[in-house]
């Protein structure tokens, strides 16, 4: 059977090509999934065309517009169960104490969450968001009675409001300088991350307060903390170096396979949908190939943002407590002071990796839906010209995701197995929400 | 910290012994008052052209007006007096243009005008007196139909009309999803007295700039495309390998090129290293990039690049003066001699797309002073330059003919500005413009070389590039202390001048062969 869902997801690819996920032809009134399936293509673009949006940015969008939907749902009549009192901070959220359509009220609170998380978004994303808002609003008042569509608005509006609201205190609502810091205090150990490139904006390190943040899920940011990374040493008989040596002896021997690994789950910001997005990609698709309903929609897309959305913040909390250097700047050290990796470095310190910890805890969630034996293929970046990648499980493809940071030279072992068990720690709390009456 | 402030004393020390070329306000005075118009479609563009047409040696202007007229300024000032020009009908006269570049098409001895649109290109032939009218029927060009960003000519080996690339933008009917939306590219390759149709240059991704250089010295210039991250799938810059009679293709990873992904609004090229080879910046958001060919010692050039834009301090990746820190986001650049010292400097035209709160509102234009060592400062503040108008075109150019680079911008919601470069005491200059017999008749693709003492000047002589803006005319180089200098030039075909005197502070016209002859106003 899961072959046979490969095969159809591969005939979907090529069918729909740069456009992968479910579109509105021409049908007057889509199903509200679809509407949710519609709003999510266009928050992908967004994630990969707004500036400010960095993995843990985008994460945490993930994560509230997931929860929008989710309690809109969840707020007319459905057997979903508010996540009010299961993530921290959430107050109850409004009722619709009369009839309410679903899929008037979903897309009347998609628009407003989607127009504030992205408000910052260039000319041709406000326009795109505008598009959908009014192209939307309007297919889904076709054949309901226009004080129906006024109270479900209105309703879809004010949980989206709540949220929005809700989302202020966080910690993570205001991001500036694209996340870099205007002044920093620099690490003085030799074991201290070091800005890695000579761009002017990256020398100080991306987000550094993101693991102060409020989790969702997560009872605290150091909830999934990690022990230490090995002792470093300069010592070429030393642990440290052998996992320098390790990142080095791997990207000079290199094989094509490896290569298309790294770069398959390089997921640069700006340039793609983000990590968080390439699984939110993974879900989208699964959730349409199944044929799954608005409820199991919703439920997949709110708890899958929020694990990725804890993620980050546990690993960020990680990766400034302990602050260590890339291997690009270890190794130009010690090794070969010409090395260069085969993906670029990102700008903040190593440990652990931040993709290996997101992946693992989007792969629990995923897991705890649809199994330990979901096979799929995995299409984000076929409209960049990369082929889809197979895989047997959704952790196989997070075991995946994690060992590309090691082909693509900016992570070392410790990293990319810890991030791993941190990711892991991290979704078992996502799925463990309980999203049914 | 520490190092921040240490590189804020050698700036301060540096700038010093740097000559701070000043600069007045004369756009009001002068009579422009074009404005770059329009909501969505006009974003991006936002031209000047630089030219003469009316053989008087005093440069014109065209500035696009997006959704507005396009406005002809006549240049009506007295050589070395205020700026002043005069909005006069010329035929140019056109709505949603978004640049314009100059260039004798026909080769008539009178200047002709491409202008970008959104909608219909249209070449504009020079009738005299500064006069045009569109000629697409006339000369087989095909203008289309598209929102047209970019814009380089090249006379190919052999050819009496030029080639002419043209870069387009988005599909600007989709709506809903428009990213990946990038239309074809197309090369305008003549065919008897005129052009063929347009070769699509496929893939294309939202190309901002483009510019036909010789990045080798091999003497077949290729075209480098800028362009725009936003919106492409799977793309990156580019460059072309242009075979006179053959089709284009793609320089590719095997061969050397790197992949890079920018934000791609404009190039600005010069040999700013001193190696013979063109240096190419390339305007973006954020940090921009300034490259250089890694290896031209190495045999045979490979297509790699360096970006040393950290090293030569000029990323110019947030506003240098006011209060607003958020990352910039440039469009024209351009390198030229403003204080006449001998070193080529860089004016950047900054401006926000349209009200992104996450980049600078208030973003000032940067005019980097080059130092002795190779490295820039930023002096626009000092100098008078540094607006904060959201800001698209531009150029440098002598525009009163005293021997000092004038500036005109275009902006975007708001009047073009205009200043005089009035730097008391400056150093000696040479204006110097080409002109050879028959078709290219200025000359693009030829080499100046300009020497004085120890030092040599190259300037490859290109038409394209910026930000939808672009100029034909006298090419401006500074002399600083030196009392002689000696151009040569490398002329399109291949053919090489002896080193001649060129006259200090004094306009000549080079052709092939023949002793500088002295500009006099007719």
């Amino acid at each position: 059977m899961r072959r046979t869902r490969r095969q159809v997801v591969a005939g979907l690819a090529a069918v729909l090509g740069a456009a992968p996920l479910a579109t509105w032809a021409d049908d007057a009134r889509p199903t509200p999934q679809a509407v949710v399936q519609r709003w999510y293509r266009l928050i992908l673009e967004l994630v990969r065309h707004t500036p400010t949006y960095s993995p843990p940015v985008a994460s945490r969008a993930l994560a509230y517009i997931g929860i929008t939907a989710y309690e809109v749902v969840a707020s007319t009549g459905t057997a979903l169960r508010s996540l009010t009192g299961q993530v921290h901070d959430l107050i109850p959220l409004p009722q619709s104490a009369i009839a309410v359509d679903r899929g008037v009220a979903l897309h009347a609170a998609m628009a407003v969450v989607v127009q504030a998380m992205f408000g910052n978004t260039g000319p041709t994303g406000q326009r795109a968001m505008q598009a959908m808002t009014d192209k939307g609003a309007l297919r889904q008042a076709t054949g309901v009675a226009p004080d129906l569509v006024a109270q479900s608005v209105a309703h879809g509006r004010s949980v989206a409001a709540h949220i929005l609201a809700w989302s202020q205190s966080d910690g993570g609502a205001v991001v500036e300088n694209m996340g870099f810091p205007l002044s920093y205090a620099l690490g003085n150990t030799p074991a201290a991350w070091v800005p890695t490139s000579r761009v002017a904006q990256q020398q100080f390190p991306l987000l550094p307060l993101w693991g102060r943040n409020r989790p969702f899920a997560m009872p605290a940011g150091d909830a999934c903390g990690l022990p230490p990374p090995p002792d470093y040493s300069e010592d070429p008989s030393s642990a440290f170096f052998a996992e320098a040596r390790e990142v080095y002896d791997t990207v000079k021997g290199l094989t094509d396979d490896q290569k298309r690994i790294a770069r398959f789950w390089s997921d640069d910001a700006m340039l793609s949908p983000t990590p968080p997005g390439h699984w939110m990609h993974i879900a989208l698709r699964a959730l349409d190939d199944e044929g799954a309903d608005l409820v199991q929609h919703v439920d997949v897309l709110a708890r899958l943002g929020i694990a990725v959305a804890d993620a980050f913040i546990a690993c960020w909390a990680s990766k400034y407590t302990y602050d260590l250097l890339r291997p690009v700047t270890y190794i130009r050290r010690f090794i070969d002071p010409k090395f260069e990796p085969l993906l670029n470095t990102p700008p903040f310190p190593e440990y652990p990796s931040g993709h290996s910890t997101q992946s693992a805890a989007a792969a629990v969630v995923l897991t705890a839906i649809w199994g330990e034996h979901f096979a799929f293929d995995d299409d984000t970046h076929v409209d960049e010209g990369m082929p889809a990648r197979s895989f047997a499980s959704f952790h196989a493809a997070a075991d995946e995701a994690a060992l590309s940071r090691l082909y693509g030279g900016i992570h070392f072992r410790a990293a990319i197995e810890r991030g791993l068990a941190q990711g892991r720690c991290v979704g078992a709390f996502a799925a463990g929400l309980q999203t049914r009456i | 910290m520490r190092m921040l402030v240490f590189v804020l004393m050698a700036t301060a020390a540096r700038a010093d012994d740097m000559v701070i070329p000043q600069f007045a306000d004369d756009g009001a005075a002068a009579g422009i008052t074009s404005v770059y118009a329009g909501d969505w479609q006009y974003f991006v563009g936002g031209g000047v052209a630089v030219f003469d047409c009316n053989a008087d040696g005093f440069q014109d202007m065209l500035l696009a007006g997006g959704e507005a007229p396009a406005t002809f300024y006549r240049n009506v000032g007295a050589q070395g007096g205020a700026l002043a020009f005069q909005a006069a009908a010329s035929g140019l006269e056109m709505d949603a243009v978004t640049g314009a570049y100059p260039l004798d098409v026909d080769g008539d001895g009178i200047i002709d005008v491409a202008l970008l649109r959104v909608g219909e290109n249209h070449l504009m032939r020079g009738l005299g007196y500064c006069r045009f009218a569109s000629a697409n029927a006339d000369w087989g060009f095909d203008g289309g139909d598209a929102w047209s960003t970019a814009f380089a000519a090249t006379w190919e080996a052999g050819a009496t009309w030029p080639t002419i690339a043209i870069g387009n933008y988005l599909d600007r009917d989709e709506e809903d999803f428009p990213w990946g939306s990038c239309t074809d590219n197309w090369l305008h390759r003549p065919s008897g007295d005129g052009f063929a149709p347009p070769l699509p240059l496929t893939p294309s991704f939202c190309a901002l700039s483009m510019l036909f250089t010789d990045w080798d010295r091999s003497g077949t210039p290729a075209l480098r495309v800028s362009n725009d991250r936003e919106y492409y799938r799977g793309g990156q810059e580019q460059m072309w390998r242009m075979p006179p009679g053959e089709a284009p293709a793609l320089y590719t990873e095997a061969e050397g090129w790197q992949r890079l992904r920018v934000w791609g609004m404009g190039i600005a090229s010069h040999d700013v290293t001193g190696d013979g080879y063109p240096d190419y910046f390339l305007t973006s958001m954020a940090d921009n990039k300034f490259q250089t060919l890694t290896q031209p010692d190495a045999g045979p050039p490979l297509p790699r690049f360096a970006d040393v834009a950290f090293a030569r301090g000029i990323t110019a990746h947030r506003p240098y003066t006011g209060t607003d820190l958020f990352p910039s986001t440039a469009w024209h650049a351009q390198f030229d001699d403003v204080n006449n010292d001998g070193r080529a400097d860089l004016f950047i035209a900054k401006g926000n797309v349209s009200q992104m709160p996450d980049f600078a509102q208030a973003d000032p234009n940067n005019l980097l002073l080059q130092t002795p060592d190779g490295t820039f400062i930023e002096a626009g503040d000092l100098a008078g330059v540094a607006s904060v108008a959201t800001s698209r075109g531009a150029a440098l150019a002598d525009l009163n003919m005293d021997g000092l680079l004038d500036l005109v911008v275009v902006n975007r919601w708001e009047p073009a500005q205009l200043w005089r470069n009035v730097t008391p005491d400056p150093q000696a200059w040479a204006g110097v413009r080409l002109q050879q017999p028959g078709a290219n008749r200025d000359a693009i693709g030829a080499w100046v070389e300009v020497r004085r003492a120890d030092q040599v000047t190259r300037r490859e002589i290109t038409l394209g590039g910026g930000h939808a803006s672009g100029q034909v005319g006298w090419l401006h180089f500074g002399l600083g202390d030196a009392a002689t200098a000696e151009v040569r030039v490398i002329w399109p075909d291949g053919s090489t001048d002896d080193w001649q005197a060129l006259p200090a502070n004094a306009f000549s016209t080079l052709s092939p062969g023949q002793p500088p002859r002295p500009y006099s106003r007719p």
